[in-house]
């Protein structure tokens, strides 16, 4: 991608992030700009929206704004019950964090396919990319906030148990006594490789569903200014489809963040069996 | 798409978000829902007890009207022979005053008859001895002649 001419690069081009580069030899010391500007105003319109609703609230029976909140909080309240052992207070507003933002991230891809590039351009800068789930960089980050909770409840909750876990599962059971030291390491490996799974899959189904979405996107657009009249109806109209579908996605995605979120931390939440 | 200095940021945002929301949203929201379902359950168990007490209430309000009906009854059943009694009473008195007034009369009228009787009596001895004075003129002797008149008369009048 690195060698794609900026601007008019065809699709490639369309997906580079607006990298600041602290140092040039070393590829993690960068910063994508339009990924933490666009998270940032995304979480500052939640965060105001918040404020502006809590001084709106009212006992009574709820309206416009507030009924809609509650619907969502009720939602949520309830998937996390429905999931946990024991009341936790953080997981519920983490599990909601996690649905409405990445809900809210990718609904931004509805938007049309260069409009904020295009924007960012009136700016003066070369590349920008408006869904920051298209980013590993935002999945991954809380994929890895929520493995890290997951790993601080297992060990906090039940250490015993699951440092057990980690090297008596899943074949020390079938092997006979003097092996049962040989078998550990590899129980080990596959436990380690069994844990950071979670984090990695949560991360990448979000990213690659978000990413193909918007590559999507960018050859329907192509399409639609590249194959003249009829490319243009046919690129309206199955992009059209494509904003609906993909809207659905973006849910879906929020939706299955959230619930598998919910799911790790309830696992570590079990009572250990023995 | 590799990971940089933007998965740290990401994380930062991230957490940040969660604790704000948290307490800025989460939190009061699911407060007020709770306070609210409470007041809820609280009026409908209100509500439930109310009509409980309703439901009793009239069940009692039931029973003491019927007990007050047979009351009504028993006191109206007691009024009733009460006045039969009192009406067989005023009966019987008036009738024995009746008796009593009759029987009166009836002594009077037999007073008045003996008084009637005797003056009578008294008249015809007095007639028949004029009488007999006439016929038998001088020579019979008055008194003497006066008791066998009256012995006769007495004897007829009193056989009459």
């Amino acid at each position: 991608m690195a060698d794609q001419s900026h601007g008019d690069g065809g699709i490639a081009g369309h997906l580079q992030y607006w990298t600041v580069k602290l140092d040039e030899s070393n590829p993690f010391m960068q910063i994508h700009m339009d990924t933490m500007l666009v998270s940032l105003v995304v979480a500052g319109l939640m965060f105001g929206f918040a404020l502006w609703l809590k001084g709106r609230l009212v006992s009574g029976a709820p309206s416009g704004a507030q009924n809609a909140m509650e619907s969502v909080v009720g939602f949520v309240d309830q998937t996390v019950k429905d999931n946990f052992p024991v009341h936790n207070p953080l997981i519920a507003p983490l599990a909601f964090t996690v649905f409405v933002f990445i809900a809210l991230i990718n609904t931004i891809d509805i938007l049309p396919a260069f409009l904020l590039g295009n924007v960012a351009h009136l700016f003066g800068v070369e590349h920008f990319r408006p869904v920051p789930t298209n980013d590993l960089n935002l999945p991954a980050a809380m994929a890895v906030s929520v493995f890290v909770l997951v790993l601080y409840y297992e060990f906090k909750l039940k250490p015993v148990h699951f440092c057990k876990e980690l090297l008596m599962e899943p074949f020390t059971n079938l092997v006979p006594g003097f092996l049962k030291p040989i078998v550990m390491p590899i129980n080990l490996i596959l436990k380690l490789v069994e844990e950071v799974a979670k984090p990695l899959s949560l991360s990448f189904r979000l990213f690659g569903n978000m990413f193909a979405g918007e590559v999507i996107f960018l050859l329907i657009a192509f399409l639609l200014l590249g194959g003249g009249a009829v490319g243009m109806a046919a690129g309206f109209f199955v992009g059209l489809a494509w904003t609906i579908f993909h809207l659905f996605i973006g849910l879906l995605q929020a939706f299955i963040f959230m619930i598998l979120t919910v799911v790790y931390l309830s696992i570590a939440h079990q009572p250990a069996e023995h | 798409m590799s990971l940089d200095l933007t998965f740290i940021g990401q994380i930062v945002i991230f957490l940040t978000l969660v604790v704000l929301m948290r307490k800025y949203l989460y939190g009061p929201m699911i407060d007020l829902m709770e306070a609210r379902s409470q007041k809820i359950a609280d009026g409908l168990a209100a509500a439930d007890a109310g009509n409980e007490a309703k439901a009793k209430a009239e069940v009692e309000i039931a029973e003491q009207l019927k007990e007050a009906r047979t009351k009504a009854v028993e006191i109206i059943a007691s009024a009733e022979k009460r006045s039969a009694e009192i009406n067989e009473e005023a009966v019987v008195k008036a009738r024995e005053e009746a008796q009593q007034i009759v029987d009166a009369a009836r002594d009077e009228v037999g007073a008045e008859l003996n008084r009637a009787r005797q003056t009578l009596r008294a008249e015809v001895a007095g007639i028949a001895m004029l009488a007999a004075e006439r016929v038998v003129e001088s020579e019979l002797d008055a008194s003497r002649h006066a008791t066998l008149v009256e012995g006769i008369v007495s004897r007829g009048f009193g056989n009459a």
